[in-house]
C-alpha cells in the first residue's frame, strides 16, 4: 500500500529501511526529494567521508591530537543534519558527529581552527578535537562526558514547550550512552514534560571494545523508548533516504505538540574509536570488511546513479571541489594564529574574580 | 630485578593480587577484552575469565556502586573509572554510598574495594582527560586517597589498596604511564598506605609534591642544586591520611617549603599541607610557605602545557621562598 506521505510506525519489527542495498528505491510512498537537494545529499554525505580522512592525514603529520573517525556514519548524520530546521533547531551532538555539524553548515575553517585549536576556533581552542559547536546554528558544545549532553537537551526542549517557539531539540549519542543514567534522567523527563527531543542513537555497535550485546540486554535501543512511554524507531543508519525521512516525520510530530522521540540509526563505525584506539584488539578484521561493503555513500551512489544523476565525472569534480575547499579552510584556520596564553583565564565567569587575575599575571610575568 | 613501567606495574600488582585472592575482581569499561584503554589490566581477562575481569556497560555509576554491592557482600572489586574525569557520573554512588557505608552503619558493613582512575594532565586530553580531582574525594570523609608517581610504588601501594579494609581511591597519573621505567624487586613487597617518601635529602628547602608534578618537581630540584641550594624532595604518595609527621619534620629541618601540584588551588591538598604547616610549624619557618599549582580554570586544551606547574615556576616560586 503506498502511503500519501513519509509517516513511520514506531516500534516496528523491523529496521526501518527505503533504499536497498543495490540502490533502489523501496519506499512506501513517492520519493519527494528534487535532484538538487539528492545531490546536496550525496555532496555532504561526500565531504563528510573526506574530513574524515583529511584529519586523519592532520593526525599522522602531528597537526592534530586526536580524531574520532565518523566514516560509516554519514547516512545517519546527514540524513539527521537535513531533517533539522537550521538555525532555527537545536542540535545537541557529540563527539563523532563532525559529519552531521559540517551538513549543519558550521563553516569549515572554523571546524579546522576548532582541530587545531587556532584563534578561528570559535570555542577559542578551549576542548580536545572533535567537540564542535556553534552559537549562531544553535549546535550546544558538545563535552566529552558521555550522555551529560542528555539532560541539557531534554532542558533546551522544555524551554521550547514553555515559550512555544515550535523549535526541537536533538539530541545524538552511541549506543554506549544509553547505559549512563544520565541518559535515563534526561530522556525520562523530556517525555514526561511532552517536550520536542529527539534522543538519536548513532548505534555502532560498540562502546569502544564493548559489543553492543555487552552494553545491554534489550534487543535494541529503539524499543527502550517504551519504558518511558514515547515512540521508538529502528532505522538503518547506512540509508540517508530513511534517516533523513524518519527524522524529518519525527521532528515535525515533535514540533506540533507531540512529545518526544527516540530514534536509533544503525549504523558501523568503520575506523577504530579514536587515534588512540587499537580495534584489531577487539573485532575481527572481517567484520569490519564486511560492514565496509554496506557502504552508505556507495549505496546513495548506486541510487544516484540509477536516476542518472551520478556519473563518474560529476563524482571527480566534486571530490576536487570539495578536497579545494578543505585544504583552502586549512590553511585559513592555521593562519589565524593561536589563541593568545592569557585566554585560559576567560570565560571561567562573566567578569574575572580577583584569584584568577592574580594567576593570569602570573603567567604574563612567566611569559614576558 | 626486572624494570617496568607504571602500566606495567598496574598490571603486576592486579596479577598477583588476583592470584592470591579470588575474591578479588576487576571491572569497569573496556578492561577486558581491550585489557584498559592504557592496557593497565592487558591478559588479566585471559587468565582469569570474563567473571573475575568484567567488561561492564558505560556507567561509571553502575561500576562503583556495584563494586561497592559486591564488597559488601565479600569480594574485593577493583573498579577502574577509564578517566578521573568521568568519576562524577559514579559521584554520587562514591560519595554517599562508597564514603559512608561503614559510618553509617555504624561499622557493620564495609566497603572493601579500590576505585583506579588515570588522572592528570599533559596529554593534550582537554578538560575531560586531563582533570585532578583528589581534593574532591579527600574532602569526601571515609575515602583513602593515593596518587602514584613511580612505578615501584605502583605495584606496592595498588596490593597495599587491595588489601585494605577501607575505599581507596587510587589515582594513576596518565602522563607518567610509559614515561618512566624502573626496576622493581622480583619478589613481591608491599608500602603502607600514609607513608610518605623522600625522595631527595636536603637541607635548604623542602618541596612537597606528589603524582604528575613529582617530575618537575625533581627537576626544580636538580636545577637548585645546580646553584647551590639543597632542595629536600617529598612525595605524598597518600594524600588521605597524608604523612604529616614526615613533611612536618621536613619543614622544621629546613624552614622554607613550596607545596606544588597540578590540581587547581582553590580548596586543594596543596593549601590543606601549606595551612598545616603554618599552623604547626611556624616557629620554624623563614618564609611563608608557598603553593605552585594548576590554575583555577577548567583544564584548557590550547594551553596544555601552560596550566601545570613548569619548572620555570616552580623556580620562581623557590626564588621567592629563599629571598624572602
Ligand atoms: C562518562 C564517560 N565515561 C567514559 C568515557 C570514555 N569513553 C569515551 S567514548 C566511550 C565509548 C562511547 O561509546 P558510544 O556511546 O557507543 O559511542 P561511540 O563512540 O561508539 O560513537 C567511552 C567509554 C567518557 N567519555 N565519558
Amino acid at each position: 500500500m503506498t502511503k500519501q506521505s513519509a509517516q513511520f510506525e514506531p516500534f516496528t519489527p523491523k529496521t526501518i529501511s527505503l533504499l536497498t542495498e543495490q540502490g533502489d528505491w523501496a519506499g512506501p510512498f513517492k520519493l519527494d526529494l528534487d535532484q538538487a537537494t539528492l545531490k546536496r545529499f550525496y555532496r555532504d554525505m561526500l565531504a563528510a567521508r573526506l574530513l574524515d580522512e583529511k584529519f586523519t592525514i592532520l593526525l599522522r603529520t602531528g597537526k592534530i591530537a586526536f580524531v574520532a573517525p565518523h566514516s560509516g556514519h554519514e547516512a545517519a548524520q546527514i540524513g539527521l543534519a537535513h531533517a533539522l530546521q537550521r538555525g532555527h533547531d537545536w542540535f545537541f551532538p557529540y563527539y563523532r558527529d563532525a559529519g552531521a555539524i559540517l551538513a549543519l553548515g558550521v563553516p569549515l575553517k572554523e571546524m579546522f581552527g576548532h582541530a587545531l585549536a587556532t584563534l578561528a576556533d570559535p570555542a577559542k581552542g578551549r576542548q580536545m578535537p572533535g567537540h564542535f559547536g556553534s552559537k549562531s546554528l544553535n549546535a550546544f558544545t558538545p563535552a566529552s562526558a558521555i550522555a551529560s549532553h542528555v539532560p541539557p537537551a531534554a532542558g533546551a526542549a522544555i524551554s521550547m514547550k514553555l515559550q512555544n517557539t515550535r523549535q526541537v531539540s536533538v539530541c545524538t549519542f552511541g549506543d554506549g550512552a544509553t547505559s549512563e543514567g544520565d541518559w535515563y534522567a534526561g530522556v525520562n523527563i523530556a517525555a514526561v514534560q511532552g517536550a520536542p527531543a529527539i534522543f538519536v542513537c548513532e548505534n555502532n555497535k560498540y562502546a569502544i571494545s564493548l559489543h553492543y550485546s555487552h552494553q545491554t540486554a534489550a534487543a535494541s535501543v529503539a524499543e527502550k523508548a517504551h519504558a518511558f512511554g514515547i515512540p521508538g524507531y529502528r532505522v538503518d543508519g547506512l540509508d540517508v533516504l530513511a534517516s533523513y525521512y524518519v527524522m524529518k516525520d519525527v521532528i515535525e510530530r515533535s514540533r506540533q505538540g507531540h512529545g518526544s522521540a527516540l530514534v536509533e540509526l544503525e549504523v558501523y563505525r568503520f575506523g577504530p574509536h579514536s587515534s588512540a584506539d587499537d580495534d584489531t584488539r577487539y573485532r575481527p578484521k572481517e567484520e569490519v570488511e564486511a560492514w565496509r561493503q554496506k557502504d552508505p555513500i556507495l549505496r546513495f551512489q548506486r541510487f544516484l546513479e540509477r536516476q542518472s544523476i551520478w556519473t563518474k565525472d560529476w563524482e571527480e569534480s566534486l571530490r576536487a571541489e570539495i578536497k579545494a575547499e578543505q585544504e583552502a579552510a586549512l590553511q585559513e584556520a592555521i593562519s589565524a594564529g593561536e589563541p593568545p596564553v592569557e585566554w585560559m583565564f576567560d570565560d571561567v565567569f562573566s567578569e574575572m574574580p580577583w584569584h584568577l587575575e592574580e594567576q593570569r599575571r602570573l603567567v604574563t610575568d612567566e611569559l614576558s | 630485578m626486572p624494570t617496568m613501567t607504571m602500566v606495567q606495574a598496574v598490571v603486576q600488582a592486579l596479577d598477583e593480587e588476583m592470584s592470591r585472592d579470588n575474591r578479588v575482581v576487576v571491572m569497569g569499561e573496556d578492561v577486558g577484552k581491550r585489557g584498559g584503554v592504557f592496557l593497565a589490566t592487558e591478559g588479566l581477562q585471559q587468565k582469569y575469565g570474563p567473571d573475575r575481569v568484567i567488561d561492564t556497560p558505560l556507567s561509571e555509576a553502575a561500576i562503583i556502586g556495584a563494586a561497592l554491592g559486591m564488597a559488601s557482600h565479600g569480594m574485593r572489586p577493583v573498579a577502574e573509572v577509564q578517566f578521573a574525569d568521568y568519576v562524577f557520573p559514579g559521584f554520587d554512588q562514591l560519595v554517599s554510598q562508597v564514603a559512608k557505608l561503614r559510618y553509617r552503619s555504624g561499622g557493620q558493613f564495609t566497603a572493601p574495594m579500590v576505585i583506579r582512575m588515570p588522572s592528570g594532565g599533559g596529554v593534550r586530553g582537554g578538560h575531560h582527560h586531563s582533570q585532578s580531582p583528589e581534593a574532591h574525594f579527600a574532602h569526601t570523609a571515609g575515602l583513602k586517597v593515593v596518587v602514584v608517581s613511580t612505578p615501584y610504588d605502583t605495584r606496592g601501594l595498588l596490593k597495599s589498596a587491595v588489601r585494605d579494609d577501607n575505599p581507596v581511591v587510587f589515582m594513576e597519573p596518565k602522563r607518567l604511564y610509559r614515561a618512566i621505567k624502573e626496576e622493581v624487586p622480583s619478589q613481591e613487597y608491599l608500602i603502607p598506605i600514609g607513608e610518605a617518601a623522600i625522595r631527595k635529602e636536603g637541607k635548604d628547602i623542602s618541596l612537597i609534591s606528589y603524582g604528575g608534578s613529582m617530575v618537575e618537581t625533581q627537576k626544580a630540584a636538580e636545577e637548585l642544586e645546580g646553584v647551590g641550594v639543597s632542595a629536600e624532595v617529598i612525595d605524598l604518595r597518600s594524600l588521605m591520611p597524608w604523612d604529616k609527621e614526615t613533611v612536618l619534620a621536613s619543614v622544621a629541618k629546613t624552614g622554607r617549603v613550596l607545596v606544588v601540584s597540578e590540581a587547581p588551588r582553590m580548596a586543594s591538598i596543596a593549601s590543606e599541607v601549606a595551612a598545616t604547616i603554618a599552623e604547626e610549624v611556624l616557629d620554624s619557618l623563614e618564609a611563608p610557605p608557598l603553593r605552585v599549582t594548576g590554575f583555577d580554570t577548567p583544564y584548557p586544551y590550547a594551553q596544555d602545557k601552560v596550566y601545570m606547574p613548569t619548572v620555570t615556576r616552580i623556580l620562581n616560586a623557590a626564588k621567592r621562598v629563599l629571598d624572602y
